[in-house]
């Protein structure tokens, strides 16, 4: 008897909770409200069946708890039954695969407006890499990076040279313009993954994955990594601020672009070079002079 | 010559007996003549023979239970560390991010592998095939001997890399490269090293036993016991095996690729890369390779998990409703359907991993047909209840836990299985909700109502009742109340394996919750060892059970000595005349018919034709 | 097996059927450790797709060059690079070894111990040049040429990588094969199998059928070599 109040009680209570819930998600700050609406119909659907099922199994066990009298029903198997709950089954799933699916197909389709913005990951932080006019990023190599360049960008690439490097983990976006975010790895696996924004993808190292979503609230969201990178990776934050467009284009200005850097670079180095081409004539110099005295 | 060997007592009833297949007047009675002679086993008879390197299927099965039960302690020890970190973060000085890590690990590895499919298919499959199917003992005693201490040797080389330099691995129980074999993870030296190792044993081990199950089922059972009269803990567990089989060889081969990545310096699974400004010497492999071979593995794992707990609670839930399991046949291909569809499935855990999202179609779908035969499963265990006769004791009571459990991980496994819902969720506590449920929690219930149900057969005596039902609730409740709030965490969007959320903007709201669920998990791990007592106390003390105390219908309830003696059958084998499933027949006198009965012992019960 | 019952069992896909549904044996008068043996090679198979799908993804989508078969496996014969040569001698003594295997089966049928005996040993000894001859191509690629697992001066480091996983890992199932060949040819000519001799390990008598169970092992293992072959020199 108390058997079946106690699950009667795990059920209701699990419906309480869910209906009372101070626990819920975030809210959203980007264009995929449509992942909040399948969840929403996964649970009704999904839900319906748990409540019911479990409705049931506590109906079996008020009624039919056992007797020494009663003799259980003998019958081994219905086909009518069996078959109309298969269909029915497979109708609940197909409800549930079908908007899945569109709202997928959306998903990988990036939109031909979308601003390019380079993630690359590393143990255990982020950098950013936006294009110039021709939104457009040069296309880069890990072998290439060094102190000159950070991002490995190929010199001979001509869309590199505009591009908008930043070293800091804070990125702007602007409001209501889909982003297209290529994620870079150059060591281990690492996720890009801002729960307001719903979206996610692994940066892979060796190659470039993508995905899009379209911020539409202003505001400083927290950058979680999402896929395990080594002991740093509960620490591995970073923060996106969304912002309108007239605020994002003075953050833009802030931020040097590739040629900027290596223009900054090469003066720094062609100061340390002159130095050092002074301190090899010396050396010569010095050696002649040790030759002569031979 | 076998005929007359193998000539039953009954078939020298009054009745006319034909002896061959066609022609004659038929006898009810009649069961096909031994196909095979009577097998010879090998009887040790110093203590190292009978019972360390003991070749009787019983005496494995009861080592595979006892060593992969002493892992689980291990694991289980190290959740109560976990939670003691998310629960309480800072209160602990000793627990640091690297060792969080390497017990997340060890303990995922350690429950899934070497605790619940060592259980399942070690422990229960050696123990019940041969007396389920009505066999003296595995077709192969000395490899399955072999088998159990190849599972051993493996589990001292997992533990061993509790105690190397640099400890245990902490690359996660998924191991993705390139982390796992680099500087960054911990124990990414020694401690991957032996992990390799210990997963390569455990699978040249397994298939040793594997291949004698199989073996075992589909050519060394008794007479009148076809395949479609086997109890649906065979086929669970039959299925399983299989699936094993086909799916241990990827990971196999991805852990000597791995090693040699990591020892001889190879680039399977390392791409170029950069640490700490230099670049590795490593070129051109592929991390998402590593991916498809180890889910290859993995989603079959799940199921190597889940079928043999179908299986075995289908049959608990039949004897203890008094009532035989709604859709025998049904389940059967459900089970076989599962089986098969699991190796299309695999890159749902791949989603949001890089791969080409195209795949993203395909796999959600497969995924979410597979709902189907599952979910059917479910409505034949409720519907087998229905119109019982249950009995409510603590059996009974695990199966009603497990139905509730695993219909709440399966809803919430089609949350993950559908592409476009998995995207927020991945890689959240979400995820750890719906595995925990669904392959953690679930197949432990059927695990602790197996060993209720059985423990009357092994060692003659019934488990406590009272100390049982204790243990039931504390559990259930408990691991319920554990895993069904921290869904709700996976919403707000908290990641998994996560050592701490520091000041993050969620935290502030979870820091109640996560008390809560820490608390929750000291109380059920402590439970267990009500469970322990409760064991040692009743293999001396219990209530002494007899024959056939659950009046259940399989072979294995009907040897001649209880617990069954070495070789099961003493001098004949029994033959089979029914399904297991005969309970309140209409006509019969009993509310069972034992699966020996002849139809002429029960003339007026109206069997239909199985 | 010596079921009389067994000849009046329908054949063809019904008797398949019927023999799944009967009682007792799904695959009648099938010995056990044959049916064992299939079903591990079935497991096996899965070992080797595992490693060549590996191979032909990496192949495929690895950067640099792949190195070219008939070059790195050539040898040089009076001064003329002969592709493929050794390969091909390889290839064949290993064809050859398991038409032995399957004479030897036959006579083990037969119950023919010396002739069983004899052709079980040329068995071993030819998977034993086998081995040798890959001894001699890895001695060859590691020393001469420079190969190694990590890199190799062709082309792409993961040429060597496979190379030498996958083809050490099919020469170990030679090996293992070859030792079994050698132990059972010393069990056929003791005459283990007419006797009724137990084995030393296991305490169990066992009889012919044990060297077509090994027959099985030895010809799987040579139809991997045929992929592999097929694989690596060819593609
Ligand atoms: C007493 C019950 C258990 C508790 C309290 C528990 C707790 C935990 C915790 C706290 C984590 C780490 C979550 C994270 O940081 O991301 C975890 C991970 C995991 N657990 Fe359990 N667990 C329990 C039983 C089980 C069982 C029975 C299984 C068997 C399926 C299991 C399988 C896993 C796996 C596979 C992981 C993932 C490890 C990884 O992320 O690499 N656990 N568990
Ligand atoms: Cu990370
Ligand atoms: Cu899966």
């Amino acid at each position: 008897m108390w058997t079946g109040i106690v699950f009667l009680a795990v059920i209701v209570g699990s419906i309480a909770f869910h209906v009372f819930t101070p626990w819920w998600w975030t809210d959203i700050a980007s264009n995929w409200g449509a992942m909040d609406d399948t969840i929403i119909l996964t649970f009704w659907i999904g839900g319906g069946v748990f409540i019911l099922v479990c409705l049931f199994m506590v109906y079996c066990i008020f009624k039919f708890s056992y007797k020494e009298n009663r003799k259980a029903e003998y019958k081994p198997e219905d086909k009518k039954l069996e078959t109309r709950l298969t269909w029915i089954t497979a109708l609940g799933v197909a409800a549930l695969l079908a908007p899945g699916l569109l709202v997928w197909n959306e998903y990988i389709r990036v939109p031909p407006n979308a601003i390019n913005i380079e993630v690359m990951a590393w143990q255990w932080g982020w950098k950013y890499r936006l294009p110039g006019e021709d939104n457009k990023l040069g296309t880069s190599s890990v072998k290439n990076i060094s102190d000159d360049n950070p991002f490995g960008i190929n010199n001979d690439d001509p869309h590199g040279k505009d591009d908008i490097l930043i070293e800091s983990s804070e990125l702007h976006l602007e409001k209501n313009r889909p982003v297209k975010i290529l994620l870079r790895s150059i060591d281990v696996l690492h996720n890009f993954y801002v729960p307001q924004f719903r979206a996610k993808m692994d940066a892979v190292p060796g190659v470039i994955t993508y995905y899009w979503f379209e911020p539409n609230k202003n505001g400083e969201y927290e950058v979680l990594c999402a896929e395990y990178c080594g002991v740093g990776h509960y620490a591995m934050r970073a923060s996106v601020v969304v912002q309108d467009k007239k605020d994002y284009k003075k953050w833009l200005a802030q931020h040097k672009t590739f040629s900027n850097y290596l223009a900054e670079k090469f003066e720094q180095n062609s100061l340390k070079k002159a130095k050092i081409v002074k301190f090899n004539n010396l050396l010569s110099n010095e050696k002649s002079i040790l030759k002569e005295s031979n | 010559m076998l005929d007359d060997i193998n000539k039953d007592k009954k078939h020298s009833s009054p009745r006319t007996k034909s002896s061959s297949i066609s022609g004659g007047e038929r006898d009810v009675d009649y069961v096909r003549p031994a196909d095979i002679p009577d097998q010879e086993l090998y009887h040790g008879h110093s203590f190292l023979t009978k019972w360390i390197f003991c070749q009787d299927a019983k005496v494995i099965g009861v080592q595979y239970t006892l060593t992969a039960v002493f892992t689980g302690v291990v694991g289980l020890i190290l959740s109560w560390m976990m939670r003691m970190q998310l629960g309480f973060p800072e209160l602990f000085p000793f627990l640091t991010a690297e060792s969080y890590y390497q017990m997340v690990t060890m303990h995922g590895m350690i429950m899934v592998v070497y605790l619940l499919t060592a259980l399942f298919l070690g422990g229960f499959g050696n123990y019940l095939i041969p007396l389920m199917v009505g066999a003296r003992d595995m077709v192969f005693p000395y490899v399955n001997m072999v088998s159990f201490w190849m599972f051993f040797v493996a589990v001292v080389v997992l533990m061993a890399s509790f105690f190397v330099p640099g400890g245990p691995t902490g690359a996660g129980w998924t191991l993705y490269p390139p982390q796992a074999i680099i500087e960054g993870t911990p124990g990414s030296g020694a401690g991957i090293l032996l992990m390799l190792v210990s997963l390569s044993l455990f699978v040249i081990g397994f298939t040793m036993g594997g291949l004698n199950y199989v073996i075992t089922i589909l050519q060394a059972r008794t007479r009148g016991m076809t395949l479609m009269r086997m109890p649906l803990t065979i086929w669970g567990i039959f299925t399983a095996t299989v699936l094993a089989l086909l799916a241990f060889p990827a990971l196999f081969v991805s852990a000597i690729m791995m090693t040699l990545d990591k020892v001889l310096g190879t680039s399977f699974f390392m791409p170029v890369m950069m640490k700490a400004g230099e670049l590795l010497a490593y070129d051109g492999g592929s991390p998402i390779l590593f991916q498809h071979l180890f889910w290859f593995f993995g989603h079959p794992e799940v199921y190597i998990v889940a079928l043999p707990a179908f299986g075995i609670v289908s049959d608990l839930i039949s004897v203890h409703s008094r009532k035989n399991i709604f859709g025998y046949r049904m389940m059967v291909w459900a089970i076989v359907g599962i089986g098969a569809l699991s190796f299309f499935v695999w890159a749902h855990h791949m989603y949001v991993s890089g791969m080409s999202p195209w795949f993203g179609f395909f796999f959600a779908t497969t995924t979410l047909i597979i709902a189907v035969p599952t979910a059917l499963k479910v409505y034949n265990w409720i519907l087998t209840l229905w119109r019982g006769n249950i009995r409510i004791n603590v059996v009974m009571l695990f199966c009603l836990g497990f139905i509730v459990t695993f219909v709440n991980g399966g809803i919430t496994g089609i949350f993950l299985g559908n592409v476009i819902v998995d995207v927020p969720l991945s890689d959240t506590y979400f995820v750890i909700a719906h595995f925990h449920m669904v392959m953690g929690i679930a197949p432990l219930m059927v695990i602790f109502g197996a060993i209720y149900h059985w423990f009357p057969l092994i060692t003659g005596r019934f488990l406590d009742e009272k100390l049982g039902k204790l243990h039931f609730w504390i559990t259930f409740l408990g691991a319920y109340s554990i895993y069904f709030p921290m869904h709700y965490l996976g919403f707000i969007g908290v990641p998994r394996r996560y050592f701490e959320m520091y000041n993050s903007p969620y935290m502030p709201s979870t820091i109640g919750m996560n008390e809560f669920i820490s608390i929750a998990v000291f109380v059920v791990g402590a439970a267990q060892f009500i469970f322990f007592f409760n064991v040692v106390k009743s293999i001396r003390l219990g209530k002494p059970s007899g024959k056939n105390p659950w009046k259940a219908n399989s072979l294995e309830w009907l040897t001649p000595d209880v617990p069954p003696a070495h070789g099961n059958w003493g001098e004949k084998l029994p033959v089979v005349h029914r399904w297991a499933y005969d309970f309140s027949v209409p006509g019969a006198k009993e509310d069972y018919i034992p699966q020996t009965t002849p139809p002429s012992e029960v003339i007026e019960a109206e069997v239909e034709k199985t | 097996m010596t079921d009389p019952n067994l000849n009046k069992l329908p054949g063809g896909f019904k008797g398949m059927s019927t023999d799944i549904g009967s009682d007792q044996t799904a695959f009648k008068g099938v010995n056990w450790g044959k049916a064992m043996m299939w079903i591990f090679l079935l497991s096996d198979t899965f070992v080797f797709s595992c490693f060549l799908i590996a191979y032909m993804k990496v192949r495929a989508s690895v950067v640099d060059d792949w190195p070219y078969p008939s070059e790195v496996f050539g040898l040089e014969v009076a001064g003329v690079p002969v592709p493929l040569l050794l390969i091909a001698i390889m290839t064949f003594v290993l064809i050859t070894s398991s038409g032995t295997m399957a004479l030897a089966v036959k006579y083990g049928y037969e119950k023919n111990r010396k002739l069983c005996g004899l052709f079980v040993l040329l068995t071993a000894i030819g998977g034993l040049t086998f081995v040798g001859m890959q001894a001699f191509e890895w001695s060859k690629l590691i020393f001469h040429d420079g190969v190694r697992p990590w890199g190799n001066p062709f082309g792409a480091p993961q040429f060597g990588a496979f190379f030498f996983m996958i083809t050490g890992f099919h020469g170990t199932h030679v090996s293992i094969g070859v030792i079994f060949l050698f132990i059972f040819a010393r069990k056929v000519y003791r005459g283990d199998f007419d006797t009724g001799r137990r084995g030393f390990f296991t305490t169990m008598k066992s009889d012919y059928v044990a060297i077509e169970i090994l027959g099985l092992y030895w010809h799987f293992v040579d139809l991997v070599w045929v992929f592999i072959f097929a694989f690596f020199y060819l593609w």
